[in-house]
């Protein structure tokens, strides 16, 4: 089988997967002990709005007949409104509000964590058994232990104390641009950016500088688990292709030190990092309600977390669908990643 | 090499002949038991007084009192009663302690003899171990032998080893640990007294817990502030300061380890005995049942765990499961629910390997039945891989879990949980009460950390050759 068939047959096998995880999340709300009408409802509750609600939702229709309505209408994007935490609202509306905010603290964990994460593992593979590559192992094995809800709370503290602890000689608030420790980013900048940056260089250059700033705590919360396991792969893979036979033919032949690392050592100990990086989505997802709630930074880990409590079972359906769309995504996009960079995967399934 | 005639005598035999090292060994475990017999009782009787419970008409319920009650009344060396710490001033010297002693140095005996007594047992165990091997055993080397003395070599995982012995004692001793009880401090303080020395009348009162308590809360400010080793204006104790509602810290952080490791340990147990019988079931029979198990795993899989997680727990928030045990048996089987496909994705390779192999055709044509094919000779094979996967993804629980009571929706009152005292000093961080979120963070950090030093370990041990890229998924808890 061609690597391509085989990355081929991996899309496909993640059709029946989308139906199936959806399925799952009907089964979750619609047979589960919550009623969503008086979930809806809750302390309001009486039967002429009940009436009201439950044929609107459908919920008067025969299971079945409900569960191909739920399916269609996910899978046509049809994905309803919110019904408890903002009532009215289509889904799409709230998407639009809150998910740029959720991808722009995605982006920068993801990158904070590469940037940091890799360099540093790579740096402690090349120089195995040193203290400094003690130092860098065992800081990145206790960072990842960290609950993210802890850290983003210590974090927040020693941000918020900076100015109190240094006497007023740095604090985080006034540093580079004015900003709050615990806010929503401003992504103004965000719509239209080319004209906006032409109109104003300066000033959107701040407004992106501030967004950044204001997203860098999180993110690097966030991203903790996700480095120290960048960190921790990224050593191994080096030290394991340092030691195997084509590098030290190279190393025989006379490659210089500079080419042995970049071109034979670097590109090969990317490949196990491939997987790493790609399962961080689920890490930044499940990592997002917590992050979110401790920089009330309200993204869609928030929102989701807040329609669950307040039991808005119609929206959490479609954010689950959501979430799904965007792991199974990442997945396939794992597997073609894997199809270009590492030509031996893939052939005997 | 052993020869056949040895093979055939039994181990009581073999013991007979050579009796001193297991008279020995057997003799230190008799004074090991003996000295904490008292409590292991308790703990069956306690055990009993469960499944009495459960029983529909609580057949035997006075008779299993009786019994608690004898029990209970056999001394043990490890005790509150033998070591007792809540005692107070009374002007001249300290009454009520273990000899006459500060409470705060008499609480810090207890725990001591409490780890060094857990430490003498294992250390026993290790020794029965050895002696076996050295004396009785029928063969001179066995591959597990290889297995053990490369964890011994492994620095990093007996680290990790000590850390989750800690962690376990804390959790099994947590009552004797407690520098007072859950009942006293915790459950019923309206229902308990304390004396303590009081500067203005010069004279021992006493006063209610549950009043002791509002008079020593940690909310921040200097006054109101119970910091980790002092004492609190009634002459209590706190190894770890107070939480803000003045109820013991410490106390609260080892039951807190009580449920934590509770969940942990069984939910991936559950999900370990799925997600090795399904590899077995997919191993042997192959096609459809593969076919279909992968559709249900990967669809496990591709849902967020951390929102399947709170979607679960709202959706079951007034049923009959969320009130056993505070919701940690709800909480139990949802990690098990969503953890079964990871371990069954982790060890399904391994076991397709084994079912491949020579000796299954034979043991097939045989006539053995399919279930003692799986049981006897692939599972052996399969399960030192779930061990290396179940012990790296303990922390990654031990996290959500607490992640979960951070938002509200995990442990609930009354039983504490170290993620719900995070919650509770969220807002005293930067004040004088920092102790109360820091110190159940720091603890987690330190298990987690252990655990996967531990886990580690295991794999280098049992699978020196391990494929690494495995271990990211392990440790995904993503709180």
């Amino acid at each position: 089988m061609s690597r391509w068939q085989y990355f081929l047959r991996r899309v496909l096998m993640s059709i029946p997967v989308v139906i199936f995880g959806t399925t799952i999340t009907f089964a979750l709300i619609r047979l589960g002990p919550l009623d969503p009408v008086s979930a809806i409802l809750g302390t309001q509750y009486n039967p002429q709005a009940a009436e009201q609600i439950r044929t609107n939702l459908g919920l008067n229709q025969p299971l079945w007949s409900q569960y191909l309505d739920f399916m269609y209408r996910l899978f046509t994007f049809q994905l309803g409104q919110s019904w408890v935490i903002a009532p009215g609202t289509t889904a799409y509306e709230l998407i639009e509000i809150y998910a740029p905010r959720t991808i722009w603290l995605g982006f920068w964990s993801v990158i904070i964590a590469l940037f940091v994460g890799i360099p540093l593992g790579f740096y402690a593979g090349l120089n195995p058994n040193t203290p400094s590559d003690y130092a860098a192992s065992f800081g990145g094995i206790v960072w990842r232990a960290m609950p993210n809800f802890w850290l983003a709370i210590m974090l927040v503290t020693a941000l918020s104390q900076l100015g109190t602890w240094t006497n007023g000689l740095f604090t985080w608030q006034t540093w580079i641009v004015r900003t709050n420790v615990v806010t929503p980013p401003a992504l103004g900048f965000f719509q239209s950016p080319v004209e906006q940056f032409l109109e104003d260089p300066g000033g959107w250059t701040e407004s992106f500088v501030r967004a950044t700033k204001q997203i860098a705590p999180a993110a690097l919360v966030l991203g903790s688990a996700s480095m120290g396991n960048e960190m921790r792969i990224g050593r191994t893979a080096v030290l394991e292709t340092i030691n195997s036979n084509y590098v030290e033919t190279a190393r025989a032949k006379g490659v210089s030190g500079r080419s042995l690392v970049w071109k034979h050592i670097f590109r090969n100990a990317l490949i196990p990092l491939v997987p790493i990086i790609t399962g961080e989505a689920f890490l930044l997802l499940g990592g997002s309600v917590f992050v979110e709630t401790v920089f009330a930074i309200n993204g869609l880990g928030w929102l989701f977390f807040n329609a669950a409590i307040n039991g808005d079972l119609p929206l959490i359906g479609t954010l689950m669908f959501i979430f799904i769309l965007i792991l199974v995504g990442t997945n396939i996009l794992q597997d073609f990643l894997y199809t270009i960079i590492d030509p031996r995967v893939g052939y005997d399934g | 090499m052993s020869t056949t005639t040895e093979t055939e005598i039994p181990l009581r035999q073999r013991v007979a002949e050579n009796p001193q090292p297991a008279l020995i060994w057997a003799a230190i475990g008799a004074v090991l038991i003996g000295a904490e017999l008292g409590a292991i009782l308790q703990v069956v009787g306690a055990v009993a007084g469960v499944v009495v419970n459960l029983i529909p008409g609580d057949p035997g319920a006075s008779a299993v009192q009786s019994l608690q009650a004898a029990f209970d009344a056999i001394p043990t060396l490890i005790s509150r009663d033998v070591i007792p710490n809540q005692g107070y001033w009374n002007g001249t010297g300290y009454e009520n302690t273990f000899l006459g002693l500060s409470p705060a140095v008499a609480w810090a005996i207890r725990v001591a003899v409490v780890y060094a007594y857990a430490f003498a047992v294992l250390a026993w165990a290790w020794n029965g171990y050895k002696r076996f091997r050295r004396h009785y055993r029928r063969v001179d080397w066995t591959p597990r032998d290889d297995v053990v003395n490369r964890f011994r070599g492994h620095s990093w995982g007996k680290f990790g080893l000590i850390i989750v012995i800690t962690f376990v004692v804390m959790a099994v001793f947590a009552p004797t640990l407690g520098p007072t009880t859950m009942e006293q401090n915790i459950l019923q303080p309206y229902d308990y007294e304390v004396s303590y020395w009081s500067e203005d009348t010069q004279s021992v009162e006493t006063v209610l817990v549950g009043e002791a308590n509002l008079g020593s809360g940690s909310q921040g400010a200097g006054d109101e502030n119970v910091a980790p080793l002092t004492y609190d204006d009634f002459g209590r104790f706190h190894p770890f300061g107070t939480a803000t509602n003045g109820k013991d810290l410490f106390t609260q952080v080892v039951f807190g380890a009580r449920i934590s490791l509770t969940i942990a340990v069984v939910a991936m147990g559950i999900a370990g005995l799925i997600g090795l019988a399904l590899a077995m079931i997919t191993a042997y029979y192959k096609g459809l049942a593969d076919l279909a198990t992968v559709l249900v795993s990967d669809s496990i899989q591709a849902l967020p765990v951390i929102m399947v997680l709170i979607l679960m727990l709202v959706i079951f928030q007034n049923t009959w499961v969320r009130e056993l045990y505070d919701g940690a048996v709800l909480i139990i089987l949802i990690f098990s629910i969503v953890y079964w496909p990871f371990i069954w994705r982790s060890i399904r390779g391994p076991a397709l390997q084994v079912s491949e192999q020579d000796w299954i055709d034979a043991a097939k044509s045989f006539g053995q039945t399919p279930t003692q094919v799986m049981r006897k000779h692939m599972a052996p094979y399969v399960f030192s891989y779930m061990l290396i996967y179940a012990s790296l993804s303990l922390g990654g629980i031990i996290i959500s879990v607490a992640g979960l009571s951070y938002l509200g929706l995990g442990i609930t009152a009354p039983t504490p949980e170290w993620g719900r005292l995070i919650a509770n000093g969220q807002q005293y961080v930067a004040s004088p009460s920092w102790h109360i979120s820091l110190v159940p963070g720091l603890l987690i950090t330190l298990v987690v950390t252990g655990l996967n030093a531990f886990g580690d370990g295991i794999r280098d041990a049992i699978d020196p050759q391990a494929d690494t890229g495995d271990e990211a998924a392990a440790t995904g808890g993503g709180a």
